[in-house]
């Protein structure tokens, strides 16, 4: 099963530049086969999940073998998080590929717009797989770069500005993690992630790691736009096309950022409790004022963003929290629960908010405009855009039956488990903020009298209906990893595999 | 399979089987609803006679139990969907469906008319099946989730064609979706100290801040459900923009069910309450009288009106259970069951009302009673009963109310010293009450008809039945309270009483009966006499010409008192709306941040530089 690795980054980087070559000659290509090879990949990497188990899968690329225990070539490995990584990853991939067909007809040069999409999904696809951090930053500029193109598909004034934004302090976030590994490689002398972990854990703490995790700190902090490193989110999320937007929020700050930012600080550097108070102290804040920030937009797309803010928030706080407690000794069932929490979190927020961006597309679309107050009682006219959007706002907004309800619960048990009630009662608070601002959406969009201004005959095109009912039915249906039989097929394994090296 | 699991899951499957029905098939829908709703009825009744404790909502998969994974998931899924029967639960699940029921024949004629709102037929089976799921189970999560549902439905069945509804919607949602957040919390940190998370396994003492706190979280949760003070406020206008049978079905029935269900289980099984709860609740239950009740008296949207009279009545019901004693909880939950019929009643009568005149307005109707007999005389019982006039099913419900707090006065603590009050708050509640109704019923149904108003027409079949219904039942549980209704169904739900003081509802009935008799004889022997006809005598003034007497402003009154005035003003400007107050801290505050985000490049690269900075003190 190994040697199925290289595929999550071989496949998509031989489509970027066929489809760069082919696409402007043969039309519809791309916009069928891409599709298609994600959904060969979403499909790969759910074989791949119900397989693995606990194990850790490595693979050596070009057999290059270790030369005295230290490994020389590409080193590739995946475990438990990786493998639910690359479901997320594929998955959304496929399905805002798939809303693509109908939506890139608005642009010129598609094929151009596939092939940046499959880079950008190579790049995060190999940060899921490898297993040296070089590697890691790599492909993390890889998603990142075709990201910061994307952004600027529309090529108008705004677009632009938030690409320029983006990249500068992309850029700088990037610098901030090429310089962390670089000291981190002064310091140990190895790049594997596995090696670091042992020689870090066999020696004192020297100045230079505190220094490196800092650095990945704040590096990947940018990356996944935490509160004070978020403003170039809610630009760029906005301004890009809404299924990249969906993929910008859904899937890419999760995986250059919040994936990256666990893998250091659970599985390569020894955790201090220190560490982790910083974390939960970000997640707290993101999550916050996120929060406070998102109520107060009218652009639908901007709402969604801050959101994604606050969302995140939720997933880093409840991992710190599940940190502290590994740190100081406490309860393991209930760190346990807490990073349950934060990585269910991740994968419904994968899944709601893509479909909310996906929504606010189909707005778009129609409406060719993304203010809230020129809209109003389209629930009648857009059927299916509407209730699947409300599917996602109930999602996001923690109101059962829907996923996001059940990651919430966790979360805020886990929270008051471990004693922290004031950051509980945080939860709660943003969690109602959360689910005013969706009901503001609702309300603007949906319900109310119908606008002058933006009216429409009809809901979307079938490829862009038939991804929002898919991804309503993924919001009902990840309710039932709340259950201890999926759970433990599909989530514990990423659980086991972020705790296994800070126990 | 055992009928109370069907209560739950079959409403819940026809009702997503509506869902997918097209609105083209209204009839065929709404017949479905009214057959389902009856059959969960029916269901719910022989759930009486089946043995009290412990059941599974699904028993076949008890048989499913292996050892293996799936096996460990059908364990998982019987041990979450454990059903507990006792007589609460039983008798509030019959309730529920027969509301769904009533609700359901009442829009049985929107074949030709139209939905209240988009699927309401579908929406109402669901909502009474997570009902049935949150009135019967035992597991907190399961119960959490159910609740949880229902509040979605709840936003379902009134959405929002006009601004005003959707605003209202809105808040409806969010203040509910809050109270479900807060409740997370409370099962938090019930978990701690209680590592079961079983219903009829909890009974834990007040006296350490975590039991306090999940208590006053959970508390939240039923109050807000319930619609009392100070989470009443999307009541009102859930009443006022909503369609009338959405209002009839939740917030004046199943949501005041649920809300006192769960006090009920929080103060009398859950919980040993100490004696600052106990204050807290009485507090609460009278404050919510007289709020309700205020505010009530000063409207002039009648479905409005009833809206502010389906908080003040909750507060009835919550002094009841908060009294503790066997008497008040009895007199409680009596008075629950009792709202729910007449204020069903109320807003269905209101909703033929406004369908059949096209208006919400008191002062806009007026001298309808001949045209709409039969909505005229089950708004009169219902009007009598909700102001506790004997012999009516309200009054004797109030009646054990304020029995229960006499009795109160005997007993130690601080709320048993402030008895009077409490009784004083309760008896001037009702008086009150019965001031808005006469408005209610002077301004809609007698007076002088307006012309605009000349083509009105009693409403069809299927609207009038049910409030002709419900009136009945207000008439037989009033009539038969002391010797049937109490004694064999309210009694059960907790322990027995004796009652204190003389009342017997069938000799009060008879007086009143008798009374009737001996008035009309008195009016007969009047006509026999021979009389004499005459024009009044006006000294020569001219004479006005009769005009309908607007009875809204009679009551304008109050608002311009010295004291009132004041507070009517801050209620206009929503001072006593924690909805609003949220709303403007939350708005102030991200308007506040967001002066932060100029969209200037610089300053963001400077806030990252900061944010490594800070790092580096930290670490370094």
């Amino acid at each position: 099963m190994e040697a199925l690795l290289p595929l999550f980054v071989v496949i998509p980087l031989g489509f970027a530049f066929i489809t760069a070559l082919l696409g402007r000659y043969i039309p519809l290509f791309h916009r069928i086969a891409i599709p298609l090879v994600f959904l060969f990949l979403s499909v790969l990497s759910v074989w791949m999940m119900a397989n693995l188990r606990e194990t850790v899968l490595t693979y050596m690329v070009g057999g290059w073998e270790p030369v005295n225990g230290i490994p020389v070539g590409i080193h590739l490995s995946a475990d438990g998080f990786s493998v639910l990584l690359l479901v997320i990853i594929n998955s959304l991939a496929f399905l805002s590929a798939f809303y693509s067909y109908a939506y890139i007809e608005q642009y010129t040069s598609g094929h151009y717009f596939y092939a940046l999409f499959c880079l950008m999904v190579a790049g995060m696809n190999g940060v899921a797989v490898t297993g040296d951090i070089f590697n890691l930053y790599v492909f993390l500029e890889i998603a990142a770069i075709a990201s910061y193109a994307l952004v600027a598909f529309g090529i108008k004034k705004e677009e632009l500005e938030a690409s320029f934004k983006y990249q500068v302090l992309g850029g700088i976030g990037s610098l901030f993690i090429l310089f962390g590994i670089g000291v981190l490689y002064w310091a140990t002398g190895t790049l594997n992630m596995a090696d670091i972990h042992k020689i870090i854990g066999s020696t004192a703490v020297s100045p230079g790691i505190v220094f490196a995790g800092v650095l990945l700190l704040a590096g990947f902090g940018i990356k996944s736009a935490m509160v004070p490193f978020h403003s170039w989110l809610p630009d760029a999320h906005s301004s890009a096309p809404s299924p990249i937007s969906a993929m910008l929020s859904g899937v890419l700050i999760k995986s250059i950022g919040i994936y990256c930012l666990l893998r250091f600080f659970f599985n390569i550097f020894t955790a201090s409790s220190q560490v982790a108070y910083v974390i939960t102290t970000l997640g707290v804040a993101s999550m916050v004022i996120g929060a406070f920030l998102a109520i107060y937009q009218w652009d639908i797309k901007r709402l969604l963003a801050y959101s994604s803010i606050s969302q995140i928030g939720y997933v880093v706080m409840s991992a710190g929290i599940g940190l502290i407690l590994l740190c100081n000794h406490g309860d393991i069932h209930v760190a346990a629960l807490a990073i349950f929490g934060g990585i269910y979190h991740l994968m419904n927020h994968a899944f709601f908010k893509g479909l909310l961006f996906l929504n606010a597309g189909s707005l778009e679309y129609r409406l060719k405009t993304r203010n809230l107050l020129k809209m109003g009682g389209l629930a009648s006219s857009m059927p299916v855009t509407s209730s699947t959007s409300l599917v996602a706002s109930m999602a996001i907004a923690g109101i059962p039956p829907f996923n996001g309800f059940f990651s919430k619960l966790v979360i805020i048990v886990a929270a008051v488990k471990s004693g922290f009630y004031g950051l509980a009662i945080i939860a709660v608070i943003v969690s109602i903020i959360t689910l005013s601002l969706f009901l503001k959406f609702q309300r603007y969009a949906f319900y109310g009298k119908p606008s002058e201004s933006a009216t429409t005959e009809k809901d979307v095109p079938f490829s862009m209906e038939g991804t929002m009912i898919l991804l309503a039915v993924c919001c009902l249906l990840l309710s039932l990893l709340i259950f201890p039989f999926f759970r433990n097929l599909i989530l514990m394994p990423a659980v086991h595999a972020l705790m296994n090296a800070t126990i | 399979m055992n009928a109370p699991g069907l209560i739950i899951i079959v409403p819940i499957l026809a009702g997503l089987l509506l869902l997918c029905l097209p609105s083209a098939l209204l009839r065929i829908k709404a017949w479905t609803a009214m057959a389902v709703s009856l059959f969960a009825l029916v269901l719910a009744f022989m759930a009486i006679g089946e043995e009290k404790g412990l059941t599974w909502m699904v028993p076949f998969l008890k048989d499913y139990t292996s050892g293996d994974a799936s096996g460990k998931l059908v364990t998982s899924l019987l041990r979450l969907t454990a059903l507990r029967l006792d007589a609460i639960s039983v008798w509030m699940t019959i309730l529920a469906a027969f509301y769904a029921w009533i609700v359901s024949v009442y829009t049985l004629s929107s074949g030709k008319e139209g939905e209240p709102v988009p699927n309401f037929h579908g929406y109402v089976l669901i909502t009474l099946g997570f009902a049935a799921g949150a009135l019967l189970c035992d597991h907190l999560l399961f119960f959490l989730f159910c609740w949880g549902v229902l509040g979605l439905t709840l936003f379902m069945l009134i959405r929002g064609n006009n601004d005003e509804q959707a605003a209202a919607a809105k808040k409806s949602l969010i203040m509910i979706g809050a109270s479900d957040s807060l409740m997370i919390l409370g099962i938090g940190l019930l978990w701690i100290v209680q590592p079961s998370m079983n219903i009829s396994g909890i009974h834990l003492g007040t006296d350490t801040p975590l039991a306090v706190g999940a208590f006053l979280c959970l508390l939240a949760g039923s109050l807000t459900k319930a619609g009392a003070f100070p989470f009443h406020t999307w009541v009102p206008d859930f009443a006022e923009t909503g369609p009338a049978a959405s209002s009839a079905f939740l917030p004046a029935s199943v949501d005041k069910l649920l809300g006192i269900y769960l006090l009920a289980r929080l103060c009398l099984g859950m919980f040993i309450l100490n004696e600052w709860l106990v204050f807290l609740i009485i507090l609460t239950g009278s404050v919510t009288i007289i709020a309700g009740v205020m505010m009530a008296l000063a409207q002039h949207k009648f479905k409005k009106l009833l809206g502010y009279h389906a908080v003040s009545q909750v507060g009835y019901m919550i002094l009841g259970i908060g009294i503790g004693t066997p008497v008040g909880i009895a007199g409680g939950l009596f008075h629950l069951f009792n709202n729910a019929l007449y204020k069903t009643g109320l807003f269905l009568s209101a909703g033929n009302v406004e369908k059949q005149t096209g208006t919400d307005d008191i002062d806009q109707t007026g001298g309808l009673a001949a045209f709409m007999p039969f909505t005229f005389a089950s708004s009169l019982v219902f009007a009598l009963a909700i102001s506790g006039v004997p012999p009516l099913n309200g009054f004797a419900s109030k009646w054990l109310i304020y029995q229960g707090v006499i009795d109160l006065g005997s007993q130690g603590g601080v709320s048993a010293t402030l008895w009077p009050l409490w009784l004083g708050m309760a008896v001037l509640g009702s008086a009150l009450t019965l001031a808005s109704f006469i408005k209610f019923l002077t301004g809609i149904f007698l007076g002088a008809r307006r012309e605009e108003l000349a083509s009105v027409k009693e409403s069809n079949g299927f609207r009038c039945t049910p409030p002709v219904i419900l009136a009945l039942l207000c008439l037989a549980s009033g009539i038969l309270a002391s010797g049937l209704v109490i004694p064999r169904m309210i009694m059960p739900l907790y322990q027995k009483f004796d009652f204190v003081g003389f009342w017997n509802s069938e000799l009060i009935s008879i007086l009143v009966i008798l009374s009737f008799v001996l008035g009309f004889l008195f009016y007969a022997m009047h006509k026999l006499v021979k009389i004499r006809v005459a024009e009044s005598f006006t000294g020569g003034e001219p004479k006005k010409e009769e005009k309908p007497v607007v009875v809204g402003d009679f009551y304008l009154n109050i608002t311009r008192a010295p004291f009132f005035e004041v507070i009517y003003r801050m209620a206009e400007k929503k001072w006593f709306d924690i909805y609003a107050w949220g709303k403007e801290l939350v708005l102030a505050t991200g308007k506040g941040l967001s002066i932060l985000h100029t969209g200037l490049l610089p300053l963001y690269v400077l806030w990252a530089a900061a944010g490594l900075i800070i790092l580096l003190l930290v670490f370094l």
